[in-house]
């Protein structure tokens, strides 16, 4: 069907040149062009880790004599990765491309606001990086907590450009949430109920709802701290009768969510490519559903576990504690429906397979700290200590970014057309894998043993695991530079896939369609009625 | 194709007014917070009163003193008295002295709290200094009073029984609308921000 629609060039047409990236209202264009975003953002943000961990490899400062421009990094890196690299990649790069083909709609509900959305993130990382140029720039880290990130501490305009980029992503992120919302209620093809939707798209929902949620808090709070900085408003200035714990009740009632809005979509690609290659479909389909729907929910009501540290009062603390051990819950039925679904499969170890066994373990490693950590008796040793940084890379950053890694090589034959080479995608899997362990395990070590974070020097007794890790760091930055000969490797001389390269086990929408897909696709919806059994 | 049109629009209007509502409940996350604190006594937020209680206990506590200035307000701001020992439930008065060192006048406004925080429900104001913006004079000295009172209800919360002492802190800002507000402050640090970090290592 979708051949001979090719075939008709006249059918098929697009503008071409820049006018089909700038003005592009395709909802394929846009997703490749949000992957191509979040692959410069990982370059630049990969980059500022890796002078991070050059600083860091051995007691003393080497490199990096100005402290402010170590700050400068640890904040860069931190908001490039989340606003720049995973979101754009998740939501609006496998988003953009596979939600309209996994629910049979021929595009974005709003495809002209798809392209603002684009648009807006793009100026928004520009305007960070001239935030960072800015007057000695924001070395606020990603938390912007004032004092600290007020007119007396950072004077520069450096954070108010920092804030005005973070509303730019902010209303990109609302923008591209309210499409896919809308995309998803309103667009489905006949027959395919909320019920019968694949998970990626599920994830994709709950995501793109709290975004809707936690991002306008988030705008309300720069917008006063903007204020505070230049128009004499005092909602954290404690003279004025502000309070700076304030802020942070909003950044984590925003910041919480923010990393399941990081993760939830990681959730939904790796259900479908655990299915896939197991052959099974997804073990507990209505469990994983509503795990995710009430983690995100969860999500909401967990925030001041982040801020144990500023003199909650012991019922207080007790609350919260037992609300983010909960999480634990539906995140644990996630982890045994993805080895339910495994457990008796034909499994298949592709890389994007390889990625998602690489997401479970980063992910349960990560969790198990992260329970540890929920306990706000052991997290007044922990707070803002490496062992922090080892929980949060291990369970969303790291962990996102190998769903992104499986995602891509589970896609990249439908979005190319294009075989990636097998052998460099293994070892690009086994680099990173080992790469990333070596990196943040023994921070753990050495956070328990004390060291904080965000400090560009430590004492002698911190000095071999730190070493280690940097080595780590080296390992994983190599292997990105790899998957970027990979990209070029598949783009350049991979062999053409099929409409459907992975068989049986990939039952979604999207393998219906010819690789790559077609400009237009689905614009007869399919029917998804359940046919009469034989 | 019309209808399928106006359905997108119908849910777009509704996750925009969600939207907007979202950053409702942000702006007014700051007055209900304040009035959070004052509920709850969180963060050591203490109780203000009209009146005190016509019953008093015959339990003792005792109440310390603390007085902070911040650097950018040329005063001498002291308790009067270290700590004074009071029976719950009864009324009791204590002074700070302030003293203006500075040539020229100045108002100040001061922020409080107790340690510890979960005393703070029981502990109220009746009459305080730091209801009001204090003018001095330069070189002229204030006796400022408060007047206060601890709710006997503290020794029977089990989770408070077991305070004996209540400190009770003062901390004197420039008032935000003071000539000389905290702009004088900004420039001296951003002038010092323009050579190296290390450099003011020392100081």
């Amino acid at each position: 069907m979708s051949n001979e629609a090719a075939a008709h060039a006249g059918h098929d047409h697009h503008p071409t040149g820049w006018r089909r990236w700038l003005y592009s209202t395709n909802h394929k264009d846009i997703g490749t062009m949000y992957l191509v975003l979040s692959m410069v953002g990982a370059l630049l943000g990969g980059l500022m880790s890796f002078l991070i961990r050059l600083e860091l490899q051995e007691p003393g400062i080497q490199f990096i004599s100005d402290f402010q421009f170590y700050n400068v990094l640890v904040t860069g890196h931190g908001f490039i990765m989340v606003f720049f690299v995973v979101m754009p990649a998740m939501i609006g790069g496998f988003g953009n491309w596979f939600v309209p083909l996994m629910i049979g709609a021929p595009d974005m509900a709003f495809p002209r606001m798809n392209n603002i959305s684009f648009w807006l993130l793009a100026a928004a990382l520009v305007l960070l990086l001239v935030a960072a140029l800015t007057e000695g720039g924001p070395g606020t880290g990603w938390t912007v907590y004032p004092p600290l990130s007020n007119a007396t501490y950072h004077p520069g305009a450096g954070v108010d450009f920092g804030i005005l980029s973070l509303h730019l992503a902010g209303a990109s992120s609302v923008l591209g949430a309210i499409n896919l919302i809308t995309t998803i209620f309103n667009m489905r093809a006949p027959g395919m109920t909320l019920h019968r939707m694949p998970l990626f798209v599920w994830s994709i929902l709950v995501t793109a709802f709290l975004l809707l949620f936690a991002i306008p808090v988030l705008a309300g709070a720069l917008t006063m701290l903007l204020t505070d900085r230049n128009f004499g408003t005092a909602f954290f200035e404690t003279a004025g009768g502000g309070d700076p714990i304030l802020w942070q009740h909003l950044f984590w009632f925003f910041g919480h969510p923010e990393v399941y809005i990081i993760i939830i979509p990681a959730f939904g690609m790796i259900s479908q490519i655990v299915s896939t290659f197991s052959k099974k479909p997804v073990f507990g389909y209505l469990g994983m559903v509503y795990a995710m729907v009430s983690i995100g929910f969860v999500g909401f009501i967990v925030w001041a576990h982040h801020m144990y540290m500023v003199g909650l009062d012991v019922d207080t603390r007790a609350y919260f504690v037992t609300a983010t051990m909960v999480i634990a819950v539906p995140t644990g039925i996630k982890i045994f429906s993805w080895l339910a679904t495994m457990w008796g499969g034909s499994i298949d170890f592709r890389a994007p397979m390889l990625f998602a066994f690489g997401f479970i373990w980063l992910f349960v490693v990560g969790g198990v700290t992260g329970v540890v950590l929920a306990n706000a008796g052991a997290d007044i040793a922990f707070h803002d200590t490496y062992f922090v940084v080892a929980h949060f890379h291990y369970v969303m950053a790291i962990a996102a970014v190998f769903a992104m890694f499986a995602g891509f090589y589970y896609w990249i034959g439908k979005m190319s057309g294009r075989q990636y080479p097998r052998a460099l995608a293994r070892l690009h899997f086994w680099t990173f894998f080992i790469g990333v362990n070596v990196a943040f395990f023994p921070q753990h070590f050495s956070g328990m043993a004390g060291m904080p974070r965000r400090i560009p020097d430590y004492p002698d007794a911190f000095a071999g695991w730190n070493y280690v890790s940097s080595i780590g760091s080296y390992i994983t930055f190599a292997s990105t530079l790899l998957f970027f000969v990979v990209v070029w490797k598949t783009l350049k001389s991979g062999e053409k896939v099929a409409g459907n390269q992975w068989g049986e086990g990939a039952t979604t929408l999207e393998w219906t369609v010819d690789s790559p897909a077609p400009f237009h696709t689905h614009e007869d919806l399919p029917d998804m009625n359940p046919q009469p059994a034989e | 194709m019309k209808k399928p049109r106006r359905k997108n629009g119908i849910t777009a209007v509704l996750l925009f007014s969600l939207v907007g509502g979202m950053v409702g409940l942000a702006f007014a996350s700051v007055p209900l917070y304040k009035l959070f604190c004052q509920v709850t006594g969180f963060a050591g937020t203490t109780q203000t009163a009209a009146a005190t209680p016509t019953v008093a206990s015959d339990k003792f506590i005792t109440i310390r003193f603390d007085a902070n200035t911040i650097p950018a307000l040329p005063w001498k701001f002291a308790p009067a008295q270290k700590e004074i020992r009071v029976r719950a439930g009864n009324p009791a008065v204590a002074y700070y002295l302030a003293e203006n060192l500075s040539a020229q006048s100045i108002t100040g406004t001061s922020t409080y709290n107790v340690t510890p925080y979960k005393a703070a429900e029981y502990f109220a104001k009746t009459e305080c200094f730091c209801f009001t913006e204090q003018k001095l004079a330069p070189g002229e000295t204030a006796k400022l009073g408060v007047e206060f009172f601890v709710d006997p209800e503290i020794f029977n919360n089990p989770n408070t029984r077991d305070v004996k002492t209540i400190t009770l802190s003062y901390t004197f800002f420039r008032a935000p609308g003071d000539e000389e507000g905290a702009q004088p402050k900004g420039q001296e640090l951003t002038s010092r921000r323009q050579g190296s970090y290390r450099e003011s290592e020392g100081s």
